[in-house]
């Protein structure tokens, strides 16, 4: 076989055409299952470190819009501003469908947001970034919300389960900022790695450990590494599938581990979303800092110049901190690989019906119309042509806002398949006024009449093969 | 407002339950028969020229979409007007105001209105739990029956100091009237500490804090007070109806404490009637769940609002209490079978003003009685009907 170890080198910045972070924004899943306890399950001794694992209502989409949304925060951008969304994840929750669209909506995008979203392998998060910065290079926009998320489905015993993690981060990126992106190099090979088929639900390793390490990923990424010519002082944040060879790689270009290393403890393998995750916490200090996105046979590296904290930064470890220990039979619920027999009860209306038509956009971008004559506000838009309040018929149509307190609520503990029990119901008073019915996002213990909530991004259900997005409620923490 | 006196001339109903042995059609009948014995100087069938028939869940036994045709074919009626009611819980009692307009209006001048509901013909899984799945697919997603109450339980709790023990004094007194009632779902009695033990449905409501699932018919026969003359020597009049509605989402509610429906249904049953909450000798109130009775008695003006927990714990709703509140064990012990529960309710009012209902009668006074229904999304339809002795 010919050698082929060309690298593609490019610079990212140029005279006029900078492009710099200017927020950051990260998000994990509410569920955190131990190593130790899948091997267990099937009968091995030991493993370290644990999980980061998707509730029945978190998924790459949530998580991603999670992230997003505090990304704009850091970078005070409001929505309508965002010139364009580029949004990668491995594995889109919907295999043909308006993943883009819902994530946009959710965040409440204009209509004339451009953007596109890479998936196929964990290499997409990478690619996520240099479409943002090409198209910012090219004039197309002058701000790019870069989003990259996964939260993978793996194969039940296999080694990609216990390294199988989840999370997600976003960054703002725009001409001025406290963080420059300098350059990038790639390469590739054509190789399997990680897999799934085009009928598989589940993602799985091919290649043998040690195979994949030796004369897969160590060389490509090396060289990708390499080639950018970094400073020494460099920290490198790497992609790292089993949680070893992230370390390993970094051995070759720095005296100290890489930063990624402290995400990775947490959450697992993130795919698509470790490299920028694991350099997020590492905006907050000036130097150089480098990235690794590495999938599907490809490496991307690109050098970052931090010169002040990009705004965000110092809040990753905290908004990271949130997960719950869960069970291996709660985690294997929560992904759907254990299912109740029987049929589960049908919404009344299908995804197919003309309601969602009508009213998607006003439920995902959580739209309230705010009557003119005496300021109720009421929601969704499209089933109230009379206000609740006065009658009127004149609306302004207002993003609402994502706190409040509660109202009122109750815990339901008698719920059929699909429904999980204990399912929180929660009337909040949004800090605008407005009044909304939520479920609750976790098991409803900490909601008291008055308590303080966010409305959080998540999946109500998978119904006849659709997923359902919405908000759901939870005690406001200081992750907002 | 003027309109032409109706009179109930005989009412009836079937011992409720889970009657897994009767049909829908068998549970009409076996209402119709009662109601049809009931009348003092006897009813020729042939006689009744319109039914209303109070169905609310067809899709609970197979009968997605029907009109109101079963019935009559089943009551060998076949032939006779007959129309469906479906409006939520007070579906039977708003059958029993649509067929009072049809005989006050001079339409039809012996009708029909019966109540019945299958229940149980499927699992409660698939039968009124699936209702959660029901509604808008992510506002109302969840929302089992229990939802639409509970939140009111947590709040009257929180502004009025609402506690469990006086929820639970609401079930110990209905399970005890529905020992006296032989037609009730349930026959026991409950303890205090019973209900409070009891596992939890929805926050703050336990199993006991909850009506059954039930089968059930009931009906009654209404007429003008002429033709009443040829039926009966004590005909109970109707006095007043009154239908309110509310916002079917409970986010467009302005308050968590009580229900607007019900006050804005009896405001208007006791302006037609010119009577007022004192002139009740008894109530056959919505009790679904218990927080709901103390909603009702506050709402129906029998109570201040917020006073309806000290007052059910104080047993001023006991048989002997200043009013008494669900006399037949109300929805928790004798049963919500949704279609027949108005009906049924007002077959015991009608046993309460002739005084035949035995152990659990009522002192009368003013010789008026109450009968009400809340519910549907939001809780956003009430009915109210008020009966009389009164000339």
């Amino acid at each position: 076989m010919p050698e082929q170890t060309g690298i593609l080198l490019r610079p990212l910045t140029e005279e006029g055409r900078t492009v710099a972070i200017s927020g950051v924004g990260v998000a994990a899943p509410s569920l955190l299952l131990p190593v130790a306890s899948i091997n267990e399950s099937w009968g091995r001794k030991g493993g370290r470190g644990q999980l980061a694992v998707c509730r029945s209502d978190e998924d790459t989409l949530t998580l991603a819009v999670a992230a997003a949304m505090r990304a704009l925060h850091a970078g005070e951008l409001s929505p309508e501003r965002v010139g364009g969304l580029w949004w990668g994840t491995t594995r889109s929750p919907f295999a043909e469908g308006p993943a883009w669209s819902y994530v946009a909506a959710m965040l409440r995008l204009d209509s004339d947001c451009d953007g596109s979203i890479l998936s196929g392998s964990p290499h997409s998060g990478i690619e996520a970034l240099l479409a943002a910065v090409d198209a910012m290079k090219s004039g197309r926009v002058d701000n790019a919300l870069v989003v990259t998320s996964d939260a993978l489905i793996p194969a039940l015993g296999s080694t990609h389960e216990t390294a199988c993690g989840s999370g997600a981060a976003a960054w703002l990126l725009s001409r001025e900022g406290p963080a420059q992106l300098i350059s990038t190099a790639s390469s590739w090979e054509p190789v399997l790695d990680r897999y799934r088929g085009s009928t598989e639900v589940e993602t799985r390793d091919a290649y043998d450990g040690r195979l994949f390490r030796d004369e897969i990923f160590l060389p490509i990424v090396s060289r990708t590494a390499l080639a950018l010519g970094a400073p020494t002082d460099t920290r490198w944040s790497t992609a790292d599938p089993d949680g070893r060879l992230g370390s390993l790689a970094a051995k070759e270009l720095s005296d100290d581990p890489p930063v990624s290393l402290g995400t990775r403890r947490q959450l697992g393998d993130t795919a698509s979303a470790a490299a920028m995750l694991g350099a997020s916490a590492a905006l907050d200090e000036p130097g150089p800092l480098a990235i690794i996105g590495y999938g599907g046979g490809r490496a991307t590296s690109i050098l970052i110049e931090v010169d002040q904290p990009v705004a965000g930064a110092g809040r990753v470890e905290e908004c990271l901190d949130k997960g719950q220990p869960a069970t291996y039979t709660q985690v294997l619920r929560a992904r759907g690989q254990l299912k109740p027999s029987g049929e589960s009860v049908e919404m009344a209306v299908p995804p197919g019906s003309a309601m969602f038509v009508r009213d998607e956009r006003e439920v995902l971008g959580l739209l309230g119309a705010r009557c003119v004559e005496c300021n109720t506000v009421n929601l969704p838009p499209s089933v109230h042509p009379s206000c609740p309040g006065c009658g009127g018929t004149k609306f302004d149509i207002q993003r609402l806002p994502t706190t409040g307190v509660v109202q009122t609520y109750v815990i339901n503990q008698t719920m059929p398949a699909p429904f999980e029990a204990p399912l929180p119901l929660v009337v909040v008073d949004l800090s605008d006024g407005s009044r909304v019915q939520l479920q609750g996002a976790d098991d409803g213990s900490d909601l008291a009449v008055g308590s303080e909530v966010e409305l959080v991004p998540r999946r109500y259900t998978i119904e006849r093969g659709v997923p359902v997005y919405g908000w759901k409620v939870r005690t406001l923490g200081d992750s907002q | 407002m003027s309109w032409n006196r109706v009179s109930v001339v005989g009412a009836g109903l079937i011992k409720m339950g889970e009657l897994f042995d009767q049909s829908y059609e068998q549970m009409a009948r076996g209402a119709f028969d009662a109601a049809i014995a009931s009348v003092d100087h006897g009813m020729d069938p042939k006689d009744i020229d319109a039914v209303f028939v109070a169905t609310q869940r067809g899709t609970l036994w197979g009968q997605e979409g029907i009109g109101g045709n079963t019935v009559p074919s089943a009551l060998g009626l076949n032939g006779v007007a007959c129309t469906r009611i479906e409006n939520a819980c007070p579906s039977g009692s708003d059958a029993f105001r649509v067929g009072c307009m049809a005989v006050a209006s001079g339409l039809h001048d012996v009708v029909l209105v019966i109540g019945v509901e299958k229940m149980r013909d499927k699992s409660s899984e698939e039968g009124l739990l699936a209702r959660a799945a029901g509604g808008h697919p992510v506002y109302t997603r969840g929302e089992s029956a229990p939802v639409l109450f509970a939140p009111f339980a947590t709040r009257h709790m929180h502004d009025f100091g609402t506690t469990k023990e006086m929820l639970a004094s609401v079930a110990v007194k209905n399970h005890h009237n529905g020992k006296l009632d032989p037609y009730a779902h349930f026959q026991y009695e409950v303890t205090v500490e019973q209900v409070l033990n009891a596992p939890e449905v929805c926050s703050p409501l336990g199993l006991l804090d909850c009506c059954p699932q039930t089968d059930g018919a009931a009906a009654v026969l209404i007429t003008t007070p002429e033709r009443a003359a040829d039926y009966t020597a004590k005909p109970v009049q109707v006095a007043g109806i009154g239908i309110a509605t509310d916002h079917p989402y409970l986010h467009e509610k302005d308050n968590f404490v009580g229900m607007s429906a019900t006050v804005g249904a009896s405001s208007r049953a006791y302006e037609m009637a010119n009577l007022g909450p004192t002139d009740m000798d008894m109530a056959e109130v919505h009790d679904c769940f218990t927080i709901t009775e103390i909603l009702d008695i506050e709402d129906l003006g029998f109570f201040e609002k917020g006073k309806g927990g000290i007052a059910s714990l104080e047993g001023e709703t006991a048989l002997d209490g200043s009013i008494p509140i669900n006399t037949s064990g109300g929805l928790l012990a004798k049963g919500h079978p949704i279609g027949a529960t108005g009906i049924a309710q007002l077959t015991e009012c009608w046993w309460q003003l002739r005084e035949e209902a035995g152990d659990r009668q009522v002192k009368l006074r003013s010789g008026n009685a109450l009968q009400h229904n809340v519910g549907g999304r939001g809780s956003g339809v009430s009915v109210v009907n008020i009966l009389t002795i009164a000339e």
